[in-house]
């Protein structure tokens, strides 16, 4: 047993056709979660009666729940009870045909979604009362000022913590192998399944991820730095 | 929903899955006790600005915070024996490859508690602006008693709260050690549900443990928090 170089670049390789099954799950989780999850926010921060005590609750008690854990009993409840669901719905789909990708999103959403709506809700709070009282005194609607003034000025504030929750997700989509989804970490593993070497191909699946991992970083500087420079030029009002 | 959760099962379940909780602890323990004092020294060491010292731990950081736990995990269960194994095994006479997967788990965690510790301690203590030095060796202090006496105390007021974060992250994290075979909750309950052939039981009262856990360490945190808001009350 050694490192063998070959057989790392083999597992490089085999991983690097996975790597927009990876990203794709990433964006996907990332979009529907922060709209789900501005909603929540937006919610428990305007105090919405039911709603704001419900979503208060249920994200406190989610919040304490390991995404592994997530995945693997929603894959079991699927397994167990898709049958007597698509029986009582009279769903004429085998259980083989439905991907199960979809656990993976409900999973992965559900819990991205209470971490980024504790970001929207903190960058909320930290905005100004008067930019509020400024949409209702020219006659704008609750949805409208949050529309239009609350959430442009939002954006700025929030983009570190949401780049934080982006490589969170990106690392959170590593997780799905366990409910048997092909992702870079399991394609990377698949040339190891001939040598029986499998350190090339966790340190492939590592190398890939690292890489991906510092791609977003720049990426998010580099918006960081945009925007502010943005907000410079638009907010000199004072 | 027919005959996948029973409630007498779930009631079985709790008394025969609630034990391995004691695993997920050793891990949580030994990994935040060690990672700690790691930590403490990857911050003293990136404050330091030592040339070289310095570009490493950024590159480790760099690693730790942009990989995923489980492939770490995982290089360090099949990594570790490969390189270090001979060294080792000639020196202790422990045989790597034997070693139980629970301890390549615990390194794992150490190492990417160093790097996230780390940075969360550096911040902290950034974040005490440096008047407060100034004002501490204006009146004759010296350096030691400064950071005892007035950097710290300051920083502990901001780390505290990223902490417990961290620590209820690691306590998380601990469900992904089965994948590597160590016998915790998770892989008890795997088990269990093999051996009878109901699976749902178990996870559901793994769900609950780790549910009804991290909400126990959120409060001591919320409570240890207002204790050390030093000057602020």
């Amino acid at each position: 047993m050694g490192f063998n170089f070959s057989y790392f670049v083999t597992s490089f390789k085999q991983a690097l056709l996975y790597v927009p099954v990876t990203i794709k799950i990433m964006l996907v989780t990332f979009v529907v979660s922060f709209i789900i999850g501005t909603i929540i926010g937006a919610v428990r921060f305007y105090k919405i009666p039911f709603f704001s005590k419900f979503f208060s609750i249920f994200v406190t008690i989610y919040l304490g729940l390991p995404v592994t854990v997530a995945l693997v009993l929603y894959n079991l409840i699927f397994l167990t009870c898709y049958n007597d669901f698509a029986n009582f719905f009279h769903i004429n789909k085998q259980i083989s045909d439905i991907n199960p990708i979809f656990v993976a999103y409900i999973a992965l959403i559900a819990g991205y979604s209470c971490n980024l709506s504790e970001t929207v809700r903190g960058n909320l709070r930290s905005i100004d009362k008067t930019q509020f009282e400024a949409g209702y005194s020219i006659g704008l609607t609750k949805l409208q000022t949050f529309r239009n003034i609350i959430f442009p000025q939002m954006i700025p504030n929030m983009i570190p913590g949401l780049l934080n929750n982006l490589i969170g997700i990106l690392k959170g989509t590593n997780l799905v192998s366990t409910i048997g989804i092909t992702e870079v970490m399991v394609a990377a593993l698949y040339p190891c399944q001939e040598t029986y070497s499998y350190l090339e191909g966790y340190l492939a699946a590592a190398a890939l991820y690292w890489i991906i991992g510092i791609v977003i970083e720049n990426i998010g500087h580099f918006v960081i730095k945009f925007s502010s420079k943005n907000n410079k030029e638009v907010w000199n009002y004072d | 929903m027919g005959d996948y959760f029973s409630f007498d099962r779930f009631l079985v379940r709790i008394g025969q899955i609630t034990p391995y909780v004691l695993v997920n602890f050793k891990m949580v323990f030994w990994a935040m006790l060690i990672g700690t004092i790691c930590a403490i020294a990857v911050a003293i060491l990136r404050l330091k600005k030592i040339p070289v010292i310095e570009q490493i731990l950024i590159v480790f950081i760099s690693y730790m915070r942009g990989t995923p736990l489980l492939v770490q995990m995982c290089v360090a269960y099949y990594g570790i024996p490969i390189v270090f194994g001979n060294l080792i095994y000639n020196a202790f006479g422990i045989n790597l490859n034997r070693l139980d997967a629970i301890v390549f788990v615990i390194i794992a965690f150490i190492l990417n508690e160093a790097a996230f510790l780390g940075e969360i301690f550096r911040g902290a203590i950034l974040s005490v602006p440096t008047v407060q030095t100034e004002a501490g060796l204006s009146i004759g202090m010296t350096r030691l008693q400064i950071l005892f006496r007035i950097v710290l105390p300051q920083a502990i007021n901001v780390a505290i709260p990223q902490y417990g974060v961290d620590l209820i992250g690691v306590f998380h994290n601990t469900a992904l050690a089965f994948t590597l075979g160590v016998l915790d909750m998770m892989s008890r309950a795997r088990t269990l549900g093999v051996s009878t052939g109901h699976t749902l039981e178990g996870f559901v009262v793994v769900a609950i443990i780790y549910i009804i856990i991290s909400l126990i360490l959120k409060a001591l945190f919320y409570l240890l928090e207002k204790k050390f808001q030093y000057g602020r009350r």
